[in-house]
């Protein structure tokens, strides 16, 4: 297993826990960003930006003990 | 004053009084920079209003302020320009009323249409840069491949909630095929749910007019191949890079 922090913002923050927006989770060795929104339970389609430690990252990045791991829905307003 | 008679100073060495509080950040090269730059904004709403008066206060000494849009009630919340008195007037038309109260160096010009693909050139040709106000993301994407195709900065930003983005694209930068990538639907997003309220947009509008004035100057560091995503309700404040 690996242990990774998960930051949550705006309208995912009520997919963690309790509604936090910060917090670890233990994953699979091998487990993707995808994996972990599927474990959130968020709609794919509801997170425009994955950053994994400061840098964007597709779906398909595999995560590692440590990480610090982003997830951002689509703004557009003006 | 007048354009002609501050850039006179400007160029003898002295700081018109007007800008005397930007010496020490920008100087006086600086200042004769931004009062001979041009610059177009898109939208005239939340952030676009915001920019407007940052940008005319600073000094930059021409303005094209773009839209087809005018006042309603649902504007009075966060929208600098709207006010209870100029309901139903044109957005575009009302930002240059402004200027004119704040700033008689800076020229400024309405233009009262919405940015679409047959007239987006005409609109940035002749521009230093662009500024994106705007409030959906297929206009958004529209107005970078065109300001690639005309040579020019765009600083955008994007608001929802108590959360926005800022990012700073160079022509041939991914910039919002990054940020928007696989758009889907009618174009807009959170803020559908969550809307906008006061202080998001000024928040956003800082960040682009500290962004504006660093790009025409040659100050600092610009926010490019990254995005400044905020999220004021938890005091979140991250820099995400593109690679």
């Amino acid at each position: 297993m690996v242990q990774v922090q998960v930051l949550l913002y705006a309208t995912l923050r009520s997919f963690g826990p309790e509604g936090k927006g910060d917090f670890r989770m233990d994953l699979p060795e091998g487990s993707k960003i995808v994996d972990l929104i599927n474990k959130l339970g968020i709609p794919v389609e509801e997170v425009k930006l994955s950053m994994v430690n400061g840098v964007l990252q597709e779906l398909d990045h595999v995560v590692a003990q440590g990480d610090r791991i982003g997830f951002f829905p689509p703004v557009g307003g003006g | 004053m007048g354009k002609a008679q501050s850039l006179a100073l400007l160029t003898s060495g002295q700081m018109p009084e007007r800008y005397l509080r930007n010496a020490g950040t920008i100087g006086v090269s600086g200042q004769a920079k931004l009062l001979n730059a041009r610059v177009v904004i898109i939208g005239a709403g939340g952030l676009g209003g915001m920019i407007v008066e940052l940008l005319a206060r600073m000094g930059v000494g021409f303005l094209r302020v773009v839209d087809g849009d005018t006042f309603a009630p649902h504007n009075l919340n966060r929208q600098l320009l709207a006010k209870e008195n100029n309901l139903g007037r044109e957005k575009a038309a009302e930002a240059v009323k402004r200027v004119g109260k704040i700033n008689s160096d800076v020229e400024v010009e309405a233009v009262n249409e919405m940015l679409g693909a047959d007239n987006a050139e005409e609109l940035l040709t002749g521009m230093d840069l662009v500024v994106d106000a705007l409030d959906n993301i297929y206009d958004r994407l529209l107005l970078q491949e065109t300001a690639a195709k005309i040579g020019i900065p765009l600083v955008h930003a994007a608001i929802a909630g108590f959360t926005g983005q800022v990012s700073t694209i160079f022509p041939g930068d991914p910039g919002l095929k990054v940020l928007f990538r696989n758009p889907g639907g009618d174009g807009k997003g959170i803020e559908v749910q969550l809307g906008n309220p006061a202080g998001t947009p000024a928040i956003a509008a800082a960040f682009q007019a500290q962004e504006v004035v660093k790009v025409l100057t040659g100050m600092g560091e610009p926010l490019r191949n990254k995005v400044l995503y905020f999220d004021t309700e938890y005091n979140n404040f991250h820099i995400i890079n593109f690679s």
